[in-house]
């Protein structure tokens, strides 16, 4: 059984994990690995989601099987990978009556930071999360969002190896929404931190996750790598045109684009590695037509999603 | 880097070894009890028996003072047993209301938000959390308890010289075996009482409930049965039968001592249980 840590190891290996709670079974042998950047895990409300991540915690018991994070077997070192865990979980948790910087302060030093490195990372992760005016005001008087941005601070204020977020965006209205998730995405660019998020947003996981791990009913229904697909879909194109327009057609042809009709007005386009949409804004120009819309279109996270969801 | 740069960074530097990660709980709770004037007022008041006791043993072994204030020096010879068992019981009750007053805000603050969740999903379990928090009692009461009384008892032992220590043995034992006891009973007990109850006035209700209306309902079934089978939930009579037997003194009540033992001992499993029931980083419906 593999404990040691192993810096080239997947972050995360799922080994016939079961997890059951009184009789009933919340997570079904579930086989998997990942090795991306951020990892998704998608599932309507109940799937089993927050349960994983609680079992990869330490906090439920696997009833069978095993998983392991960064090689480290869970059943032999809960404690030496929750050391390298920050979790930012789904429900309101923080100490009402103690002030931002204190509160996340104490959650450093139990990440085992020295006292003084404690206190100067708090008051760095509060400014990195946005609460740098009201650190000094205490937790329980924080609106909703704050409380979620309180959270990720103290997630990532020992600059954990692997973040754990639960529904991160929880109860965030659009443009807080959009900050936590910019948040999310530069801690992930920076390299550093490999991400665990679940949600139940298919928006957040796309825009974050290069792979997602689709859960039904506590089994796996679906796991895809987002980057693979986006790298093997960025040459497929929908566009709208003000009009029909058989000269542009036969300009982008020209191009060397396989062209699919919808509707009139409305084009899918395959562009060769070659050819980027700027050459179609210039073929529209030359053209005389407007375009509508352009999307670089793929087999969407929705998609996948859904054909999940709708498979057994 | 200035913390106002907004970018984001690993921390590359030394961690404290996982084991003392208990530590800081026990280091925050304290911050939290001193934190109020009034609290850290009456601590300092707690501490007036062992203050006075030391005064009266020091009083007892000046032959001139004792004369300015018309004592004489069989002042402490005929206080010895009394006075230590006194001074037992004025360090034990202290010790009982500062555990009232701190331990409703050890645990009830962590449960009520749900931090708890966010303490074991650092390297901690809940056993380091249980003991950081019992550490907070413990180094707040073992100075008005048992380091109180063998300080006493020391100073007692050295200025009286001729083997009085050695002789009078019991003195000192019944100090440390008694303190820690109560200090362990009380301890786990509200600290239980603190995780299922989380309005801190009645869980301190609660608390005086245990200790008091228990006592009085168990001189109750003494008193209906002409037994004293109440005693075997008198948690007060059983620390004080098992302080008593080390003192060499007669106890209270018919049962033996073991039963008094096992009554403190079986309040610490029931305390044992109700915390492993509630303190979980996630209630568990089955």
């Amino acid at each position: 059984m593999k404990t040691s840590p192993d810096q080239g190891a997947p972050v995360l290996e799922l080994d016939g994990l079961t997890v059951k709670l009184g009789k009933r079974t919340i997570l079904d042998h579930l086989e998997a690995s990942f090795s991306g950047r951020a990892i998704g895990l998608l599932g309507p409300n109940g799937a089993g989601k927050t349960t994983l991540l609680r079992t990869l915690l330490g906090f439920y018991p696997p009833t069978a099987g095993g998983a392991r994070v960064f090689g480290r077997e869970l059943s032999v070192a809960a404690k030496e990978i929750r050391a390298e865990i920050g979790y930012m979980p789904e429900s309101d948790a923080f100490i009402a009556n103690i002030t931002a910087v204190h509160f996340v302060r104490l959650m450093a030093e139990l990440s085992g930071l020295p006292s003084e490195a404690a206190l100067e990372r708090a008051h760095e992760a509060l400014f990195y999360v946005g609460l740098g005016e009201a650190r000094y005001r205490r937790v329980g008087t924080f609106s909703t969002g704050m409380k979620q941005m309180v959270k990720l601070a103290q997630a990532l204020v020992h600059g954990p190896r692997l973040l754990m977020l639960d529904e991160p965006t929880n109860g965030l209205d659009p443009p807080a929404r959009k900050r936590m998730i910019d948040l999310v995405c530069d801690i992930r660019n920076r390299g550093t931190s490999r991400i665990i998020l679940s949600s139940h947003l298919l928006g957040d996981v796309e825009m974050v996750c290069d792979e997602v791990l689709i859960l039904k009913n506590g089994a796996i229904a679906d796991s895809c790598d987002l980057a693979a697909d986006r790298q093997a879909n960025k040459h497929f194109v929908e566009v709208d045109l003000e009009t029909p327009n058989a000269e542009f057609d036969r300009a982008v042809a020209a191009l060397g684009c396989e062209i699919a009709s919808l509707e009139p007005g409305k084009l899918k386009l395959v562009m060769p590695a070659e050819v980027s949409t700027r050459e179609l804004w210039i073929a529209a120009e030359k053209t005389g037509v407007g375009i509508r819309r352009l999307d670089l279109k793929r087999d969407s996270l929705q998609d996948i999603f859904m054909r999940a969801m709708e498979g057994n | 880097m200035a913390v106002y740069e907004r970018i984001w960074r690993r921390y590359d530097g030394n961690l404290l070894p996982l084991k003392w990660r208990a530590a800081v709980v026990t280091k925050y709770a304290l911050a939290e009890a001193f934190s109020s004037r009034i609290f850290a007022a009456f601590y300092v008041l707690c501490l007036l028996p062992t203050a006075i006791g030391v005064f009266l043993v020091y009083l007892s072994h000046n032959v001139g003072l004792l004369q300015k204030v018309g004592l004489t020096t069989e002042f402490m010879g005929g206080l010895t047993a009394v006075f230590f068992q006194f001074l037992f019981l004025w360090q034990a009750l202290p010790a009982f209301f500062v555990a009232v007053i701190v331990s409703p805000s050890l645990i009830a603050a962590d449960l009520s938000n749900n931090a708890l969740s966010l303490y074991l999903s650092r390297p901690i379990t809940r056993r380091d959390y249980v003991l950081g928090k019992m550490a907070v009692l413990a180094i707040l009461l073992s100075p008005i308890t048992w380091m109180g009384g063998l300080l006493i008892f020391l100073l007692q032992a050295y200025l009286e010289g001729n083997n009085w220590g050695i002789e009078n043995w019991r003195i000192g034992m019944a100090y440390l075996v008694g303190h820690v006891a109560w200090i362990v009973v009380i301890s786990l007990l509200t600290l239980a009482i603190s995780a299922w109850v989380r309005f801190k006035p009645a869980a301190r209700g609660a608390l005086f409930g245990i200790i008091f209306i228990l006592a009085g309902f168990a001189e109750a079934i003494n008193a209906v049965t002409r037994t004293s089978a109440g005693d075997l939930i008198h948690l007060t009579r059983a620390i004080a039968n098992v302080v008593l037997s080390i003192f060499g003194g007669p106890t209270e009540g018919d049962l033996p001592i073991a039963f008094n033992w096992f009554t403190l001992i079986a309040t610490c499993a029931l305390s044992i249980w109700m915390l492993h029931r509630k303190l979980r980083a996630h209630e568990v419906v089955e």
